[in-house]
């Protein structure tokens, strides 16, 4: 079996409010290994996206170790190591938000070649990707000419196109209707088990959270 | 209560868009009250400078004995309306003053000389006392009674004569302050502009809370009501600050700026800080945010949808090019300005589409080139910009346009002013032919005066003129004559505009120049035929050359003195003298025997050419600081409404950081993309730039006085605009860096 492509030591991190810190996550670990996925679930401010922001290095925490594709980031601020999570974000590490994903000047197919541009994974199967996804006709419509749940399977598109060794997904479906929210949810479920990527999946959906191989609840994490 | 709560709680919110909107209202209060004070002070100060170098009218003893304390005290008590008039020659840079007395000016009324325009701070005004302690220290003196009329009722023993110090100059200023004036409704149109497009961005993000209000029951009328109360009360707050400090701003060129200028180029600025505050501005400026920021209630909405679209497009091309053909052919003045006018309003409609769809065009390019995503992404990203940040786009083009234009105008008026100044003051000397003296006298004596430098005999007086080609009989008009003898040194040297072979030799055997405005007036060319009427003898001559007369509107004639029949009275007489090997005190004591007079105006060149330079100095010192002021607030509010925007875009920046994109490589785009925007406006801004530089030297000028001046570019100044337009877009960037961080983007992420 391969070791985890992410693995989160005795992670920490807490918010100062009202001169008071208030901790989000105490000690927390966890491991996920290629093709695996893990839900994270739990109350509205429990910390779920602070986790997958700690994930990708865009907060530092208190206190911890985390390691993605073998490099290890602890409290250090030092500032090599965002050079390193730039890179690691650009290469290895696919993030998808609950919107705003794409860049409204570009076309979804522009998108997606940047994306992959910048991943250094540009094969000329773009469109490809768009394709699978169920998206290949409106490949050259730019955002908001499209529907939610099409931008979203245009962002989904963008990180397979960059063939990511772990996707962070933040509430990907969380904006849309039930029936949309499936059908992107199914896209991603598929493309991830194709790719064998891991996923780490932050959602208050209970139904699209049990899909997941594993579940971290942050409920009483805090 | 609660609607007016609710209605600004936007603000509660948006704090920094209140205060874009105050900060953007004060500043252009502060230049429009600027722009007021100041061209009221050129106004003024101008008179006052006119008023120093105006031809006057002194009184003299007929037997030509100068006058004295005593002649003041008889001719008072004669009931003669008379003041003391105390000149003071000082070597530059203090130059000439002119001492009198206010309480004896009183008998002028509204005519006094430094009295209604002025203030006796040596400007070249001071209280005589002052003027006579200059004179006890050494320095050359000349004291005049001035009288107030020309044609005064004098006891026996006195005559009036005039004197001036120059050339005249009243044209010249005319032309400035008019150019000011259309400078002013051009910054007003400037000012207009940012107000709107910073009060557009509000609105449109408050869209959603009208729509709420009105779904809750508030009719739209209301709503209306309360933003243009809104309004009104914000201006009124804003324009206070921005009229103190217009105020102070016109203090600073005028006093500071103009102290700096002073000793560095000899330039005086007269304008000094405002006396009180120009609440006229202010109204100005209340009714003119209403009106920019309130517009649309009048303006149809399908004409609002119409000026992005093609159709909108196509009726801009055709404003711009009917301005253009319009300027181009334009019989009078008011259609020039009309004209541009159009070309202003079709360039401004057509600027941001022409560059959004450029960006777009080498968008597409870009994508051809794999490797080159990023950049097409920035040029599409630009194509956004330029069509959302329309308006601050076209501020910023307008206001370099302008500056350019006026840059160029002001460099080139200066160098041809100077040049023509030259070229009439040439010999170092002029002595006035003293009234009733035969000037044929003196110009034997200076002929046969060994060592004399060159020299000749100005002559001017009136001539009719009719071109015999036209062949319609009573066709003649009026222009003065200007006849020098001989024809040598001082004169060769003159560029003309237009000439025969060896037209100065034309000249002496019987030929005429004329002046530009005489030219263009009356269609006249070199070779035509004119028919001269002088003291009622007619004579034919042959136009030899054409040459340039910045001074004045009138038609001139310039003639070999030799050519001038024996009956011609001259209305003036003078010799300009280079002294040579000799010293001016010697010739003046030669043409004082020769006329057996002690009354010899003797004036040096040198100070008149440098007054006459001190007078206009001021006026293209001003005319520089408005536009550079317009400039300077075009660029901040480019600055503050693309830091709003660029704000609004944040997050797709932030998502190249997201993506994996190196911080300083993402700053790097902001910064290629922000100074891409500004660089790219002052490149719109050259052709409009150029072309009104050529609107105001070849049309305006001409329509307006008569002469043109050459169409000269300075491709300097397209460079420090650039820099000018390169600082704007890296301030940009700066201020952007603060909210690319990654701790910024966390809330982003936390949605």
């Amino acid at each position: 079996m391969p070791g985890p492509i992410l693995a989160v030591e005795r992670l920490s991190k807490g918010f100062k409010s009202g001169g008071q810190l208030v901790p989000v996550l105490r000690s927390l670990s966890l491991g996920v290994r290629p093709g695996e996925s893990l839900a994270v679930v739990g109350r509205s401010g429990s910390g779920k996206s602070t986790l997958l922001n700690l994930l990708c290095g865009l907060q530092t925490p208190d206190d911890g170790i985390i390691t993605v594709a073998g490099e290890s980031f602890h409290r250090s601020g030092n500032t090599s190591f965002e050079a390193r999570w730039a890179e690691l974000r650009r290469r290895s590490i696919g993030v998808v938000f609950q919107e705003a994903n794409l860049m409204p000047a570009l076309s979804l197919m522009d998108n997606v070649r940047l994306r992959a541009h910048l991943a250094g994974h540009l094969s000329g199967n773009e469109r490809g990707w768009l394709e699978r996804l169920g998206v290949g006709a409106e490949a050259d419509r730019y955002p908001d000419q499209v529907s939610g749940g099409q931008a979203q399977r245009a962002a989904l598109a963008m990180v397979f196109a960059m063939s990511p060794a772990l996707i962070l997904a933040d509430e990907p479906t969380g904006s849309l209707d039930r029936h949309t929210a499936d059908a992107v949810a199914d896209c991603l479920f598929a493309m991830q088990r194709e790719t064998a990527c891991a996923l780490v999946l932050a959602t208050h959906d209970t139904e699209l959270a049990s899909r997941c191989d594993h579940m971290l609840d942050l409920s009483g994490a805090g | 209560m609660m609607l007016v709560r609710a209605f600004v709680s936007h603000y509660r919110r948006h704090p920094f868009q209140l205060a874009a909107l105050a900060l953007m209202i004060v500043l252009a209060t502060m230049l429009w009250a600027g722009v007021t004070v100041l061209t009221d002070q050129a106004r003024s100060s101008l008179f006052q400078s006119e008023a120093a170098v105006a031809a006057r009218v002194h009184v003299v003893h007929s037997d030509g004995q100068p006058v004295d304390v005593d002649d003041f005290a008889d001719l008072r008590m004669a009931g003669v309306c008379v003041a003391p008039w105390l000149e003071v020659q000082r070597p530059p840079p203090e130059g000439r003053v002119v001492g009198i007395d206010p309480l004896a000016m009183n008998c002028f009324g509204e005519s006094a000389p430094g009295g209604g325009a002025g203030t006796l701070d040596g400007t070249p005004f001071l209280d005589i006392s002052e003027a006579a302690h200059l004179s006890r220290e050494g320095h050359e003196s000349r004291l005049y009674l001035l009288a107030a009329d020309k044609n005064l009722a004098l006891p026996q023993g006195y005559v009036s004569r005039e004197f001036s110090l120059g050339p005249p100059t009243g044209e010249l200023a005319d032309s400035f302050l008019l150019n000011l004036d259309a400078l002013s409704l051009l910054v007003l149109l400037i000012t207009g502009l940012l107000v709107r497009s910073v009060h557009r961005l509000g609105i449109a993000q408050r869209g959603g809370s009208f729509d709420l209000l009105y779904r809750f029951g508030v009719p739209r009328r209301r709503v209306r009501q309360l933003l243009a109360l809104e309004l009104v009360a914000l201006a009124g707050v804003c324009v206070l600050p921005g009229l103190w400090l217009g105020a102070q701003l016109a203090g600073v060129l005028g006093s500071g700026f103009g102290q700096a200028l002073d000793s560095l180029f000899d330039v005086t600025l007269y304008a000094g800080s405002a006396d009180s505050l120009p609440w006229q501005a202010a109204g100005v400026m209340v009714l003119l945010v209403l009106a920019v920021c309130l517009v649309d209630w009048v303006v149809p909405q399908h004409w609002q949808g119409v000026a992005g679209s093609r159709r909108g497009r196509l009726v801009a091309a055709l404003i711009l090019s009917s301005g253009l053909v319009g300027v181009a052919l334009a019989p009078n003045l008011a259609w020039v300005f009309a004209g541009t006018a159009l070309v202003f309003a079709g360039a401004g409609w057509l600027t941001p589409g022409l560059l959004a769809l450029l960006a777009q065009r080498l968008s597409d390019h870009a994508s051809l080139d794999e490797n080159d995503l990023l950049t097409r992404w920035r040029r599409r990203e630009l194509a956004v910009m330029f069509r959302h940040l329309a308006l601050p786009v076209v501020a910023l083009q307008y206001a370099m346009a302008t500056v350019l234009a006026v840059q160029a105008l002001v460099t080139t008026f200066e160098s041809t002013f100077e040049d023509w100044l030259a070229q009439r003051l040439e010999a170092e000397f002029y002595v006035e032919v003293p009234q009733g003296a035969d000037a044929g006298l003196a110009a034997d004596r200076l002929r046969k005066l060994e060592g004399i430098g060159a020299w000749h005999q100005v002559s001017r007086g009136e001539a009719r003129i009719s071109v015999e080609a036209s062949g319609s009989e009573g066709d003649t008009v009026a222009v003065d004559l200007f006849a020098l003898n001989p024809i040598g040194d001082l004169v060769v040297g003159w560029a003309l505009m237009a000439s025969v072979n060896q037209p100065w030799q034309a000249l002496e055997q019987g030929g005429v120049m004329i002046n530009e405005q005489l030219a263009r007036r009356r269609q006249l060319e070199v070779e035509d035929t004119l028919e001269i009427t002088l003291a009622e003898t007619v004579t034919s001559a042959k136009v030899v050359g054409i040459y340039s007369d910045y001074g004045r509107p009138a038609g001139e004639i310039l003639m070999s003195g030799a050519t001038l029949p024996r009956n011609f009275s001259a209305r003036f007489e003078s010799f300009s003298i280079n002294p040579g090997a000799l010293t001016m005190a010697e010739i003046s004591e030669h043409l004082a025997e020769t006329w057996n007079t002690h009354d010899l105006t003797v004036r040096d060149n040198a100070s008149i050419r440098a007054l006459a330079s001190q007078v206009f100095g001021q006026t293209f010192l001003l005319t520089r600081a408005i536009s550079l002021l317009t400039l300077v607030l075009a660029a901040v509010a480019l600055l503050i409404m693309g830091w709003v925007f660029f704000t609004t875009r944040a997050w797709y920046f932030r998502l190249l950081g997201i993506w994996g994109l190196p911080a300083i490589v993402v700053r790097g785009q902001l910064r290629r993309l922000s100074v891409t925007l500004t660089l790219a406006i002052t490149l719109a801004a050259l052709p409009l730039g150029i072309w009104l530089t050529w609107a105001l030297v070849s049309r305006i000028n001409p329509l307006a006085f008569g002469w043109s001046l050459p169409m000269d570019l300075y491709p300097l100044f397209w460079l420090e605009l650039g820099l000018v337009a390169l600082v704007t877009g890296l301030v940009i960037a700066l201020l952007m860096r603060r909210q690319l961080v990654h701790r910024a983007s966390e809330k982003q992420v936390e949605r």
